[in-house]
């Protein structure tokens, strides 16, 4: 069984019950042990831009999305931001969440051919 | 807390109340860490995917699944 696990997110703004769900299933990966990582893309860098993750709040039973993403981040998840798609959106690194950082396609396919299973959202 | 099976015995308990999937499990990971090794506690979760989420959390963790009456699960810490 894989000690590692990894979550893509690629909606945010234009679907925010994807960006909460892949986070809530982020937690429940770190929680269960496994060494986890989401890499956000398209709409997705959103849930780790300061500010715009705070919009975010699909209300009863999920927890807003900024408490989902700092219980990632303070429990040792790794957060990547797709470069590309932020650099599209305008947006630099000094204005993602702590934790989170920019990130090409090598790194999310570094991740997975060392065996991660993935779940996208 | 009432209803939980009385003749279990246990060192902690811990109540997610409604809360389940990652909301609940990245909290019980920081429960356990706080427990000796072999050490029990007595999980109450009344949300309705607990009594597959529960067994299937304790095959990826090691945690022994050492009883089980819904809401309520008897998990022994695992060793290592």
């Amino acid at each position: 069984m894989s000690n590692t696990f990894c979550v893509t997110i690629s909606e945010c703004k234009t679907n925010g019950d994807k960006a909460t769900l892949g986070f809530v299933v982020a937690n429940a990966a770190l929680g269960s042990d496994k060494d986890t990582m989401v890499f956000l893309s398209a709409d997705g860098v959103w849930a780790a831009v300061q500010g715009e993750v705070d919009k975010i709040n699909e209300g009863e039973p999920f927890a807003p999305l900024k408490e989902l993403v700092e219980k990632f981040t303070n429990n040792g998840g790794k957060i990547l931001v797709c470069s590309p798609c932020m650099k599209k959106r305008g947006l630099t690194e000094d204005r993602l969440v702590t934790g989170a950082k920019p990130a090409g396609g090598a790194a999310l396919v570094e991740w997975l051919a060392n065996g991660s299973p993935c779940v996208g959202y | 807390m009432a209803g939980f099976p009385r003749h279990w015995d246990f060192d902690e308990v811990y109540d997610s109340f409604d809360r389940g999937c990652g909301d609940f499990i990245i909290d019980l990971k920081a429960v356990m860490a706080d427990l000796a090794a072999g050490a029990v506690v007595m999980i109450a979760s009344r949300d309705a995917g607990a009594p597959v989420e529960i067994p299937a959390w304790c095959r990826l963790t090691g945690h022994r699944l050492l009883d089980a009456q819904p809401p309520f699960f008897l998990v022994r810490k695992r060793d290592a």
